[in-house]
């Protein structure tokens, strides 16, 4: 492939590893605009390799809880953080065409979109092999909005069980397709973390889905009226609902229900925390902070 | 999926007044479930044919809240 991208490491992650959990940020080479038209163009974001830099070291800060004030801290704990392995790709003067692009523009919203099976043939082509969550960078002129697909698990390999109330469950080892964020070079500060949530969780062993809308069922949310006290077991372990969504409350019609909330103060990182006033001081759910942990060391352990 | 800012959602409001909260409530739903199912995988004839009919229903929406005034 040419030119030649330029690959940092960002933070080494374990050394000791063949494969160490890894988690990409790429620029964007190339637009499909709209999603599914077949039309490509150049990403603008390939000409700016500054607000390239500035977006990775954004994402860096909200995972490893660099953010000034931030309260969500998982990833950063010091089983967890120091090995996970960080990688920048940035990436210029490919053709605007199909293999060479990571991100969509959705027809009905300004949603960027990963075109999630592209990644790992396109990571491949510059020489890195290993990617657990992907972040394609865009500087789209007309699209902001970030959004994440979960993961595809390799069902096929091994992991660590789990036991949730509905049965049991694996963290497994690797990924068929990893979990891919569309986002744009201005992201605000949080939203990484936010879509870090939904990418690292699975298709087929736990679903972390948005608590900002009326959800179907996932890792973090049920349906049903009333609500029952008891939310879930993790593990063995009883989890509460949290029956008044602390602070913006379910609104009427709504089927969905929460796990409690670490701190009620204010909404949880995968519901609406650009109503917190201060997105840092989010939190996760107890559910979703346990299963995201587990499923970090799961895959840090392979 | 990221969250409207609070802002953008009394912009909508503001700026198209035929569009309601429910309108908004609805569109992010629909826009959010997209990606709950793996898009790679085949889906049954009833399930595609509920997706199909969730982005119609999408542009719909984005018409209504959306579209210049």
């Amino acid at each position: 492939m040419c030119p030649t991208p330029i690959i940092t490491t960002l933070r080494p992650g374990d050394t000791t590893k063949t494969n160490p959990f890894t988690v990409v940020i790429v620029s964007n080479p190339s637009l499909e605009a709209p999603l599914n038209s077949g039309t490509f163009v150049i990403d603008p974001i390939t000409t700016m390799q500054a607000a390239f830099n500035t977006a990775a070291t954004r994402i860096v800060s909200a995972l490893f809880a660099l953010l000034p004030t931030q309260r969500e801290r998982f990833i950063a704990h010091p089983s967890i953080g120091p090995k996970i392995r960080v990688i920048s790709a940035f990436v210029s003067g490919l053709p605007a065409q199909q293999s060479n692009s990571l991100v969509a523009q959705d027809a009905v919203s300004t949603l960027l979109v990963a075109r999630r099976t592209v990644f790992m043939p396109f990571l491949l082509g510059i020489g890195i092999n290993v990617a657990d969550v992907v972040y394609a960078v865009s500087m789209s002129e007309t699209h902001r909005r970030a959004s994440a697909w979960f993961t595809s698990d390799d069902d096929a390999k091994a992991g660590i069980g789990f036991t949730l109330d509905s049965g049991m469950f694996t963290h497994r080892f690797f990924n068929i397709v990893p979990g891919t964020v569309a986002i744009h070079s201005s992201t605000d500060t949080f939203t990484p973390l936010h879509e870090f949530g939904h990418a690292l969780s699975s298709y087929s062993n736990g679903k972390v889905v948005d608590l900002y809308t009326d959800s179907g069922p996932g890792i973090n949310n049920k349906n049903g009226r009333p609500i029952p006290p008891h939310f879930d077991s993790y593990d063995g372990t009883a989890l509460a609902s949290d029956l008044t969504r602390d602070g913006l409350g379910y609104p009427p019609g709504w089927s969905s229900y929460h796990c409690e909330l670490i701190d009620p103060a204010v909404p949880a990182v995968m519901d609406n925390y650009f109503a917190a006033g201060t997105p840092e001081a989010c939190q996760h759910d107890t559910m979703t902070r346990q299963f995201l942990m587990d499923r970090l060391r799961a895959k840090i352990s392979r | 999926m990221e969250p409207l800012k609070p802002e953008v959602r009394k912009r909508i409001l503001d700026e198209h007044p035929q569009a309601s909260p429910e309108d908004i409530e609805e569109y992010e739903r629909l826009l959010s479930e997209r990606f709950t199912v793996d898009p790679d995988l085949p889906m049954a004839p009833e399930v595609s044919d509920q997706r199909n009919a969730d982005e119609e229903r999408l542009a719909e929406l984005y018409d209504k809240l959306f579209s210049t005034p």
